[in-house]
């Protein structure tokens, strides 16, 4: 089956009636005068689905790009709305433009259509853009805040935003250090907080918990559990450590509420590619020692190994997933409300 | 220095939160008939992919049971080339095959053989001690089904589905049974060996996301429910059309027919899921206890009247000329054998009194497709001068099950203009637009499903029981009847015309799937 890409329209404005009337216009294919054109019929026999609002910020024009193509690429699969906000306060000028497109996905037979503003504000309306995009949402879907990099949590447009979305994600992979950390934990905790949090380098440990967990699924082995004695995690050195920081902080958070301790000992390598490279989980108590360990691999791969005294168990290999930015959000999308587990972890990982 | 938890854990606090299926034990599975076509094409590609995506235990184990002579080595060569050439999954990861296939061994004997069951268990045994399996077996009954009791019995006699330590399960492919007094047949002897709750008979269409999709669009859905009974709906139509012949099935299909490949399992279950009421809950009785009710309820069906049945003759199909059905591979060219059946069925409840059930399948049709069509009745009264009822298509809400899964509702709009005109608009979903993940083969989905001891989407006996008591009821009916005179419809055709007049005397049409 052929897939196609088609742009529809793109144009510029200023004037937030005059962006909504063209997003309808894209939308059902009007004509300038409001007449139903062609593609109208056609969308009209078709009908469209939208799932959701997606608002992404930037801070410069090369960002612009790469944000562009992965919200195409994520179209693909969650037919929505897109709001692409290049905010750049610093620049003193003031400035207001808005470009409307819309584009048309034919991928296996399937029909699917975004339509997306770009908003490029300079000086003072920079601050304000929320106001903008607020009218400009489709009424009753969710509203996602992507915003790629370190959020400006100090500034008025992330206020304004958290405000409007329903989840606010972020990839602490991307330079979050501590205090980056502490703020995304406290706008987690915020009182009457709309936005949970989702967190694309939480979606990247998915793999690794699930194998951590699957070990002590298995009912021989889950009265080790009761007797963690510690946790080692092999990281690369370079860059950030969110990832095996978070990690630990989840299996910390996890064992804490059955009362237990456990240690943590992070191994960052400088000869380690950046992420988790290898995580520990070392068990004692009347059943003797265990290690359950779980090793990355080259090419995808994940190799798992149990321990028990100084017999080696069945060894597996399985996938661990290196996702791209677009199914990493894709995976954030479908997730409902706030995410305890995620929010726990990261301040067990703050201790 | 960490310490203990102050009580010993009885769930696993690393599992909560995670949006994945829980794992399964530790367990072997015994796989009869290891050589045949359903092992490669389906079993183990689904194996092989729950293994990918860390849906597997640790110590995982697989064994083939044949009567080829194969070495252990050949016979993982020849797993491999399956998974190659079947697995949804592309292109394979050699590492993962090989994590699994060191779990894959191998005994050739012929099923009716005792010793060869001693080494089976010997087998089993050496997993249980090596890999962790812990006495946890699913066997798995791959192979014709006039094995299926020989088996059962071998495995009884040899002591391996004995309850002890671990658990036993039995997966049976179907068909179960040939008719009611066989499927009884077969019960009974199953049951000498295993518990109800310990089998899975499985349907594969179970198994598929879209099916499932029903029960969640119905039940999740408030706006559903309500409308979804004899007082709103004027019949629903249920398809499952296969543009394809008996490819190279003529052996089986000769004492199968339309009825016993397809109505007695597909499109009961279709009817039986489209009709039941809510479940309290989605565990396995309570979801099987409501199927069933449904069955009970069908009327009993005056054959003569509400049932049609067609063979293929040439035809053209898809551009392409093919051959009648007495003209196939192993087919009798006398043969009697129906590739076509529609019913027209009523159910006795509250919810679908007097409500018609129109079901048809058949082979060769003009298109490939799989839906259940719930037709709304029209509104009593249209307030727009000049635009009668009758133009109006009526709203139809359709749960297409392939191709192009997803839903679709029909309903009235204006045609913008001064005058008041109405068309019909399809509002459609496409479930795999909507969704990230790729939809798991439904393979994948029941081998998961038995090695947790979840048996919603299989069978109970006395639903297979209802099934084939419907269609032993059509089978009398028949032989009541004069031979057919078949061939009665040219391939690429929706069936003989007399499909028409079924459904035309109830003043309806079939749709168009």
């Amino acid at each position: 089956m052929s897939n196609s890409h088609t742009e529809l329209s793109a144009r510029t404005f200023v004037d937030v009636h005059a962006i909504q009337e063209e997003l309808d216009q894209v939308r059902w294919g009007l004509h300038t005068d409001g007449q139903e054109s062609e593609a109208a019929q056609h969308a009209a026999a078709e009908a469209r689905a939208s799932v959701l609002n997606l608002i992404a910020v930037v801070s410069n024009e090369p960002e612009l790009g790469e944000v562009t193509s992965v919200l195409e690429r994520l179209s693909v699969t969650n037919p929505s709305r897109t709001l692409i906000l290049l905010a750049q306060h610093t620049r003193e000028a003031d400035k207001l433009e808005a470009e409307v497109s819309a584009q048309e996905r034919t991928e296996s037979g399937h029909r699917v259509s975004t339509e997306r503003v770009i908003l490029h504000a300079h000086g003072e309306p920079a601050r304000h853009l929320a106001s903008l995009a607020a009218p400009l949402l489709i009424s009753d879907l969710p509203v996602i805040l992507w915003w790629p990099g370190r959020p400006q949590f100090d500034s008025p447009l992330f206020d304004d935003l958290c405000e409007l979305a329903d989840r606010l994600v972020v990839d602490t992979d991307e330079g979050f250090d501590d205090a980056d950390l502490k703020r995304l934990l406290e706008v987690a905790r915020r009182q009457k907080a709309r936005a949970s949090i989702g967190d694309l380098n939480w979606a990247r440990l998915m793999a690794w918990r699930h194998v951590a967990a699957q070990y002590f699924d298995m009912p021989n082995m889950l009265a080790r559990l009761a007797h963690i004695r510690g946790v080692s995690i092999f990281h690369g050195s370079d860059g950030s450590t969110a990832q095996a920081r978070l990690l630990g902080g989840w299996i910390r958070s996890r064992m804490a509420t059955v009362g237990l301790d456990v240690p943590l000992e992070f191994r960052p390598d400088d000869s380690l590619e950046h992420g988790v490279h290898r995580f520990l989980i070392y068990t004692g108590g009347d059943e003797g020692p265990a290690r359950f360990s779980m090793t990355r691999l080259r090419g995808g791969r994940l190799s798992t190994q149990i321990r028990l005294g100084d017999q080696e168990l069945a060894e597996r290999t399985v996938r661990l997933e290196t996702r791209a930015t677009e199914e990493l959000l894709g995976i954030e999308l479908t997730l409902p409300g706030h995410d305890v587990l995620f929010e726990r972890a990261l301040a067990a990982a703050l201790q | 220095m960490a310490q203990a938890a102050t009580a010993p854990l009885t769930q696993n606090v690393l599992r909560d939160g995670l949006i994945l299926p829980r794992t399964p034990d530790p367990a072997a599975m015994v796989i009869f008939g290891a050589s045949g076509d359903l092992t490669a094409r389906k079993l183990m590609p689904a194996l092989y992919n729950l293994a990918l995506n860390r849906y597997l235990p640790s110590g995982f184990s697989v064994i083939g049971v044949a009567d080829t002579a194969l070495t252990e080595d050949e016979f993982r060569a020849h797993m491999e080339q399956a998974v190659q050439k079947y697995s949804r999954s592309q292109p394979v990861d050699r590492a993962v095959w090989q994590s699994l296939a060191e779990g894959i061994s191998y005994v050739r004997m012929p099923f009716d053989d005792e010793a060869g069951y001693g080494r089976l268990a010997a087998e089993l045994e050496r997993l249980d001690r090596e890999r962790g399996t812990n006495g946890n077996r699913v066997f798995y009954l791959a192979c014709a089904p006039q094995f299926f009791s020989v088996i059962v019995d071998r495995l009884g006699a040899a002591g391996i589905a004995r309850a002890g330590e671990g658990w036993k399960r039995v997966v049976i492919e179907k068909p179960f049974g040939n008719d009611l007094k066989s499927a009884q047949a077969l019960n009974q002897a199953i049951h000498t060996v295993f518990n109800e709750p310990q089998i899975y008979r499985i349907d594969h269409y179970l198994g598929k996301e879209t099916v499932q999709n029903v029960l969640v669009f119905r039940f999740a859905n408030g706006i559903f429910e309500p409308i979804w009974n004899r007082r709103y709906v004027d019949h629903v139509q249920i398809t499952v059309a296969e543009d394809i012949g008996i490819e190279r099935r003529g052996k089986y299909y000769e004492t199968a027919g339309a009825l016993r490949d397809i109505y007695q399992n597909h499109l009961m279950q279709l009817l039986s899921i489209a009709a039941m009421e809510a479940p309290p809950n989605f565990d396995a009785d309570s979801v099987r206890d409501e199927k069933v009710k449904v069955l009970k309820s069908i009327h009993p069906i005056d054959v003569a009247n509400d049932v049609v049945r067609g063979q293929y003759g040439p035809g053209w199909v898809g551009g392409q000329q093919v051959p009648g059905y007495r003209q196939e591979m192993n087919v009798s060219p006398t043969s009697t054998t129906e590739t076509f059946v529609a019913v027209r069925l009523k159910i006795d409840n509250w919810r679908w009194a007097d409500t018609p059930f129109y079901l048809r399948t058949g082979k060769r049709l003009p298109s490939r497709a799989s839906e259940i069509a719930i037709q709304f009745k029209n509104p009593p009264h249209l307030p727009f001068a000049k635009t009668a009822v009758q133009e109006l298509t009526p709203n139809v809400l359709v749960m297409r099950i392939q191709p192009h899964e997803g839903a679709s509702l029909k309903i009235a709009a204006k045609i913008p203009g001064p005058v008041m005109r109405l068309r019909t608009v399809n509002m459609d979903f496409f479930y795999g637009s909507s969704f990230m993940v790729e939809s798991p083969d439904a393979y994948e989905r029941l081998v998961l499903d038995c090695m947790l001891g979840d048996a919603t989407l299989f069978a109970r006996e006395d639903e297979v029981e209802r099934a084939w008591g419907l269609v032993d009821r059509i089978e009398a009916g028949w032989a009541a009847q004069p031979p057919p005179a078949f061939a009665n419809y040219p391939a690429g055709t929706w069936g003989p015309p007399e499909v028409d007049a079924l459904i035309e005397r109830d003043g309806r049409r079939w749709r168009r799937p």
